[in-house]
């Protein structure tokens, strides 16, 4: 029995915190009647100026074309956006059609089909893209490209080669920091569905906040200096959500999921900092970048000043590391309209084509943007995460710098938060399953 | 001057005002055919003028070499030596009077009518063949006792009174020759084989006419006294007597062996291979192994761009034309082989398409002629093009002044030739049109064969290419068209695209519908030309089968004069009474196979099998070798007599067993498509020649044949169920009393009473059988399909789920419920749709009840999408010319007052939603549109809509299944709550004084959004404030992004305006919606 043994107080480690919020919010601008070619304009604008810098280092000796100054058989660089053409893409005219059918024909999760095809298009015009260069099942629409190629005798332009811009530079990784701290990332807390498990929820905020276990276990505790919530923490039952007035136990069922919610992240934020993003499940906007959760709705966390509400995308600088992550809608909208071998490979893909979510406006819900594009990336991450996955994977690229892709499961199903250590970028699992197989 | 319209060829009239309107008179009147006189030399223009345009030509080299790659292929040595015969598929026939060929015809001088043949070789050569020596002629009856001094009495008499009645003709000689030929005539039975009629050969085909006129009306005979005569075989256009006496169908193979023509000395024609030869010498191939196939004709699709002023249509004394665009592509290729588009001013190019700009409208026009004769496409198709695009081109030129260009025939220096024109025949109602005539090219109006083969409920290029291909079209509101005119470079591409689309969307109608195909086959079922069958009616499809088979059989048809409708109308079909419910029972449908046809057959129905009531008397036929039809007339059987009419609806039939029978054997795709379109034209044409009876203005109407018909169906409907109905009984040993539920012209619904499809099948198939064979062969009972459910409203209307097999129904089908009907909202559409869905594929009454109540709640809620409430009416007058104020009209002046420049015109189609007005205000008053009741927030009138539109379907439909339909389903608690937006703009509000209310409970507030009631509750607000703009936000994305798809750009601006799209209103509505639900959520940010 230890009797007032020297207790060591264990004091939480700090970090430095810079938001990078401010590309993903919308403050001034309103709906005025603009459409989205304004975004792929700027998209291609940007883009362009980029990849034609590339041309005299990749390929010295070609000359750069607009699609309309193509000539038979000349090869040349061209720069445009992809458009996939799917035979499967569900439609809104779809509603209109003449005959319903009586089963649904596509799989919701999957629309590629094998006639599907590339089409390149500029400010100027559209070309049929051929050869086996670029295939169709792992690009999609809105991405910008640069191809080298020709125009054959049926006006299609045969691809030989595509340019990568490749990652986006970094700030430099910091190397005086040499301690361990660890930022915990969650997601898909989902409170008030039949999956979630309030146990499990008030396990992993003990663990944070340093209630569970021993010493041994608490000093590590004390070295989270930040908690992420990616999105999807609360479900709300949207039936209710029809515009009719509400009665009044549904309204006590609409914010009991919020109120619980609050309780657990006042427990969180009174410990810890603590960022919570929107996600698809969430009381926000649709559109791309939603923006943070009102803080009406959380009354009790917000009054900690360690508590912030977040865009989804959301980005930062903890201690000169930057992140940059999603609560998964742009890597899900990926896996319908693309194909690749897990999850990872999707989120590389947008690091390479710089860009978070080539898919909004076309299949990704986006605001429609009149003189920016948010989601391009312009300096590469050494975080980046992407919320609301079925399982947790993660890998480190190394080309030169570093990158951490992160996708973070979700919690209620799986009972797994990911912590990535911020000294070397290393990352491992928390795991509060209350299952177990035995 | 004919009102109706017909004669191929017209001289140009010099303006287009001297014509006298078309009077009215015949407008109700089936067709009547007249040919009217071309000669050669008043349609060229003169050699000076010529040279003139040649020059014109020649500074335009560079263009002329773009062209030229696209011309057809050289002629290969064999033709060039004409070592080989011709053979080339014919696709259009006029004649031109011209001199008589002297090598040829040497005994014949003055002029002549030579025929010409248009057509394609194999090779893909064009070919003029202009066949020499076929004499325009008809028959009359002979007077009893003339002998041949009183035929040269009669010779010489009727050449005095047509010099008579024709003094400025050159002609030497009017009558050519009469001879006697022994003939009998189509009517009635009659025992002698033959008697003698005098044929009458004249010198040029509008003689007949006159000569016609002349016999009619009598002429004084010496030793016969004044006599009239009937005459036969007049009212025959000349082509199609040619054709007929030549074998020649529609669209033939038609070989001249070699030898047998020579190479015309003057060139007339642009073709290849234009030559002189005898019509005796044309050798007609029968439609069998080659002669079956398509030779690749060049199809050109086109469409143009006017720049029209602002708050006018289009007019050609106006407006320039700023684009033409051009699709051609081989008849039986996939993709076109020529994309081009001429603009005027510079245009940027296009990826995959030939863009020639030019400088002046002028020059334009005349690249668009020089375009036609290079690439001399056989067949013109567009969409709209005869009665806006050709007229336009041409107009345009003639007030530009351009006289060289409408030469857009196949003969040289020839003009084409505008007028207008009436058609009017009893299927397809009166329409006006304009009609051009390109020598030698056949156009093909997609707008007009829609007109004629669908029944939509628009007829917009988009909404047809919506309906039949999937897909919607872009559309550019024509105010907007000249803004992109007068912009630069790149928004004249962007209008190019546009214009380009428009010319490849008929050439795909014309691909999936498959209508070369199914033209040309009817043209060769039918016998008549392909250009008759866009621009006449049925009857001329069914005279010229009719004529071809009494010439094999010596007989001829008389001139009936037109008797108006004083010959009255007989009994129709019949309809078994109803008995309306929804069956849950299988119903078993039998089905009589092309009833009218096989009566016919079965009685031998026909004019030269009827016998008169006078002859019934004179001539004691006996019993047995007649038959009495139910309506009382008397024709012999075929033992005694065989009738024209059953013998070509058996040839048609068996013909058309013969093409289904090679269509199962076929393998390739384009013979399947050529053997699928001569069956459906084979059908077709059978069940027309029943018509053609009964058409009491028509050619030759016979209302006792057709009288007979409809009674004998009547019969067979009442046998039928008498049959039915005393054998399947529970005494006969059946399950259950079998009971006819409904019967129709050729069908009858059965209850069996069995519940299984599989059971009714077989009793069906049974009752099929047994009924047939009491039957005279070849009419047939077939069973062929079972409804069920079955829900059976009202004669011609009902709806069922349609099964062809016991494991799976094939599809619903429905007749007579509005789904199409052109003055229904969308909102009926979908309403029945869906009810139908759930209460005959679910199965599910109550689901169906429930969802026509919420329906009507969130009508009268305000929370329909606005797009499924507009109703659009198209605008044919002006205001002033309506009778009636209409609800469109009176929206249409409405609008103008507004804004001129986007304001519908004549022509155009106009949307409008009903709103709510004034206590009293005329339904005409309540019409607005849709776009100016979003954009101000006017509420509209629901209680319209629930009474005027969706009431009478409704109740249609749930009347046979539930009892109180109107007050459960119109008037139940679903209907107490009503919301009604507040106009923005008009009346009180604009005095009012907008004030802050709690987004709770509406309570005023001075700051903030909540009360402090509504404070605690800040939370579940906030959701329901912000799951509203979530769904506006996805609504928003993905209609933009339809559109975006649809115009086929990503990086240029939506500027679609069209009207017919489901989702315009409702793309305008997400977009104001998302600014407001945007100031909503704003309110909370504090």
């Amino acid at each position: 029995m230890e009797i007032d043994g020297e207790k060591t107080l264990l004091e939480r480690k700090q970090s430095t915190y810079i938001s990078l919020d401010e590309t993903f919010e919308i403050r001034k601008e309103t709906y005025g009647g603009q459409q989205y070619s304004q975004i792929y304009f700027t998209r291609l604008h940007l883009m362009r100026t980029l990849l034609y810098s590339l041309v005299p280092n990749l390929k010295p000796h070609l000359p750069v074309c607009k699609i309309l100054g193509l000539e038979k058989g000349k090869e040349c660089i061209i720069v445009g956006t992809l458009y996939k053409h799917m035979k499967l893409k569900p439609s809104i005219l779809d509603e209109y059609s003449k005959t319903r059918s009586v089963t649904p024909l596509v799989k919701p999760h999957n629309f590629m089909h094998p006639d599907d095809h590339l089409i390149l298009e500029d400010e100027s015009g559209r070309v049929k893209l051929g050869g086996t260069m670029l295939l169709p099942s792992s690009y999609v629409t809105g991405i910008v490209v640069a191809l080298h190629g020709k125009e054959t005798g049926a006006g299609d332009f045969f691809v030989q080669d595509v340019l990568e811009a490749g990652l986006a530079p970094q700030i430099e990784f910091p190397l005086e920091s040499r301690e361990d701290k660890y930022v915990v990332l969650v997601s898909g807390l989902s409170v008030g569905s039949s999956a979630s498990n309030p146990l499990q929820f008030q396990l992993l905020v003990d663990h944070i906040t340093g209630h569970l276990g021993d010493e041994k276990e608490q000093a590590i505790a004390a070295q989270i200096v930040h908690v992420i919530i990616a999105g999807s923490s609360v479900e709300i039952p949207r039936g209710l959500l029809n515009g009719q007035n509400l009665a009044s136990q549904d309204q006590s069922r609409l914010s009991e999921p919020i109120k619980e919610l609050d309780i657990m992240l006042t427990q969180i934020a009174a410990s810890v900092p603590l960022d919570i993003m929107p996600g698809p499940n969430d009381p926000a906007n649709y559109s791309l970048p939603q923006q943070p959760l009102n803080r009406c709705l959380f009354p009790g966390s917000a009054a900690y000043n360690t508590f912030r509400s977040c865009t989804n995308p959301h980005c930062f600088e903890l201690d000169n590391i930057r992140f940059l992550g999603t609560s998964g809608q742009n890597v899900d909208d990926l896996q319908k309209y693309s194909e690749a071998k897990d999850k990872l490979e999707f989120m590389e893909r947008t690091l390479r084509w710089r860009n978070l979510g080539p898919t909004a406006p076309n299949t990704l819900g986006c605001y429609p943007f009149m003189d920016r594009d948010p989601f391009l990336i312009d300096s590469c991450p050494h975080v980046y995460f992407a919320g609301n996955q079925d399982k947790y994977e993660t890998s480190l690229l190394k080309e030169g710098q570093l990158v951490r892709l992160i996708c973070i499961p979700k919690f209620s199903k799986t009972g797994v938060a990911v912590a990535v250590n911020l000294r070397n970028l290393e990352c491992h699992t928390l795991s509060f399953g209350t299952q177990f197989d035995l | 001057m004919s009102n109706s319209g017909s004669a191929r060829k017209r001289p140009l009239p010099p303006t287009k005002s001297q014509q006298p309107p078309p009077s009215k008179v015949q407008a109700l009147g089936e067709e009547e055919f007249f040919d009217e006189d071309v000669f050669l030399d008043e349609t060229l223009v003169p050699e000076d003028e010529e040279s003139l345009i040649l020059r014109d030509i020649e500074e335009r080299q560079a263009l002329a070499s773009r062209l030229s790659q696209w011309a057809r292929p050289p002629l290969s040595p064999a033709y060039v030596s004409k070592t080989q015969s011709i053979l080339f598929q014919q696709l259009d026939i006029d004649y031109v009077i011209g001199e008589s060929h002297r090598e040829l015809l040497p005994n014949s001088f003055g002029p002549a009518a030579i025929i010409r043949i248009f057509g394609v070789t194999r090779e893909g050569h064009s070919v003029c063949c202009n066949a020499h020596g076929f004499e325009p002629y008809f028959y009359i009856s002979c007077l009893p006792g003339m002998g041949p001094d009183d035929i040269s009495r009669l010779h010489k008499i009727l050449e005095a009174r047509m010099r008579e009645s024709n003094k400025n003709s050159k002609v030497p000689q009017f009558v050519r020759r009469i001879e006697m030929v022994q003939k009998r005539s189509i009517m009635y039975y009659q025992q002698q084989k033959s008697q003698p009629f005098l044929k009458i050969v004249v010198a040029l085909p509008t003689m007949v006419a006159s000569c016609r006129g002349i016999l009619d009306r009598g002429i004084q005979i010496d030793g016969f006294g004044m006599k009239s005569f009937m005459t036969y075989e007049s009212n025959v256009l000349f082509a199609l007597r040619f054709m007929i006496d030549c074998n020649i169908v529609g669209g033939n193979w038609i070989e001249v062996p070699v030898g047998k023509y020579r190479k015309t000395t003057k060139l007339l024609s642009y073709c290849q291979l234009e030559f002189d030869c005898l019509y005796s010498e044309l050798v007609s191939h029968h439609l069998e192994g080659e002669f079956s196939k398509m030779a690749p004709f060049r199809i050109l699709s086109f469409d143009i761009e006017c720049a029209g002023r602002k708050g006018h249509f289009p007019e050609p004394t106006h407006d320039p034309v700023i684009q033409v665009a051009n699709i051609v592509t081989l008849q039986g290729e996939n993709q076109p082989f020529i994309r081009n588009v001429m603009t005027l001013n510079s245009c940027s190019p296009i990826v995959g398409v030939d863009v020639m700009s030019f400088d002046t409208e002028r020059e334009v026009l005349l690249a668009w002629r020089d375009l036609i004769r290079e690439v001399d496409p056989d067949i013109i198709i567009g969409y709209n093009i005869c009665k806006f695009d050709l007229p336009y081109l041409i107009e345009r030129a003639q007030t530009l002044g351009i006289a060289d260009f409408p030469m857009l025939g196949r003969i040289r220096n020839s003009r084409v030739r505008v007028k207008d024109a009436t058609f009017s025949s009893r299927q397809y109602g009166t329409r006006e049109s304009k009609e051009v005539t390109v020598e030698g090219r056949v156009q093909f109006d997609l707008l007009q064969a829609m007109l004629r083969d669908y029944k939509l409920s628009s007829y917009s290029l988009n909404s047809v290419s919506a309906h039949f291909l999937s897909e919607q079209k872009e559309d550019v509101h024509h105010s907007i068209i000249s803004d992109l005119q007068n912009g630069n470079s790149e928004t004249r591409r962007r209008l190019a695209v546009y214009c380009l689309k428009d010319a490849y969307l008929p050439q795909r109608l014309l691909d999936k519908l498959m209508y070369i195909f199914n033209y040309v086959e009817m043209a060769r079922v039918t016998g008549v030309p392909i250009s008759f069958l866009l621009s006449r009616g049925q009857s001329i499809k069914v005279l010229s089968q009719l004529l071809r088979k009494a010439k094999q059989k010596d007989l001829v048809i008389p001139n009936v004069k037109q008797a108006g409708s004083e010959q009255g109308t007989y009994e129709g079909a019949t309809v078994l009474e109803p008995r309306a419910g929804f069956y849950e029972k299988p119903i078993a449908t039998l089905d009589f196979a092309s009833l009218y046809p096989s009566i016919m057959m079965a009685y031998n129905l026909c004019y030269s099998s009827l016998v008169t009531p006078e002859d019934v008397r004179k001539l004691n036929l006996p019993p047995e070798c007649v038959n009495k039809t139910p309506s009382g007339e008397i024709f012999v059987k075929s033992s005694l007599q065989k009738g024209i009419l059953p013998e070509i609806l058996e040839e048609l039939l068996t013909a058309r067993k013969r093409a289904k029978a090679d269509l199962k054997e076929a393998k390739d795709p384009l013979e399947k498509a050529v053997l699928d379109g001569r069956q459906l034209a084979l059908k077709i044409s059978a069940n027309s020649v029943y018509g053609f009876t009964g058409a009491t203005v028509g050619q030759l109407p016979c209302l006792e044949i057709s009288s007979s018909v409809t009674s004998y169906g009547r019969q067979m409907i009442e046998h039928t169920k008498k049959l039915v109905e005393d054998k399947f009984t529970i005494l006969g040993g059946y399950e259950h009393n079998a009971e006819v539920i409904y019967g129709d012209t050729d069908s009858v619904m059965v209850q069996f009473g069995v519940p299984s499809v599989e059971e009714v099948m077989k009793l069906g198939r049974e009752a099929a059988e047994y009924i047939s064979g009491t039957f005279i062969k070849p009419i047939k009972l077939e069973f062929e399909k079972v409804y069920y459910p079955y829900l059976l409203i009202s004669k011609k209307r009902y709806a069922g789920l349609f099964w062809t097999n016991p494991e799976k129904f094939d599809k619903m089908d429905t007749k007579g419920i509005e789904t199409v009907r052109r003055d229904n909202c969308l909102l009926v559409k979908n309403l029945v749709n869906e009810c139908l869905h759930k209460l005959l594929i679910d199965r599910d009454i109550p689901g169906a009840v429930q969802y026509v109540k919420n329906t009507i709640s969130d009508l009268l809620m305000n929370r329909m999408d606005l797009s499924l409430l507009v109703i659009t009416k198209g605008l044919t007058k002006t205001g002033d010319d309506y009778e009636v104020k209409a609800a469109h009209v009176e929206l249409a002046e409405r609008m103008r007052k507004r804004d001129a420049a986007t304001a519908p015109n004549v022509g155009d189609r106009v949307p409008y939603v009903i709103i709510k007005a004034a206590k009293g205000a005329k339904a005409y008053e309540k019409s607005e549109d849709p776009i100016y009741v979003l954009e101000n927030n006017i509420p509209i009138d629901p209680q319209y809509y629930l009474e005027n539109q969706i009431s009478k379907p409704l109740l249609r439909i749930f009347e046979p299944i539930l009892k109180n339909a109107s007050k459960e389903l119109l008037h139940g608690s679903h209907t107490r709550s009503i919301s009604i937006s507040t106009p923005s703009n008009s009346g009180i509000m604009k005095f009012a004084k907008k004030q802050l209310s709690c987004i709770g409970c509406k309570a005023l507030i001075s700051k903030g959004t909540l009360c402090s009631h509504c404070k605690g509750r800040e939370a579940d607000l906030y959701c329901k404030t912000v799951s509203q703009v979530a769904a506006v936000e996805e609504l928003f994305q993905n209609l933009w992004v339809q559109c975006q798809e649809c115009q086929g750009s990503l990086h240029q601006d939506v500027l679609c305006t069209s009207r017919d799209c489901p989702i315009f209103y409702r793309r305008k509505k997400a977009q104001k919606d998302m600014a407001e639900a945007q100031k909503q959520l704003d309110r909370w940010d504090f």
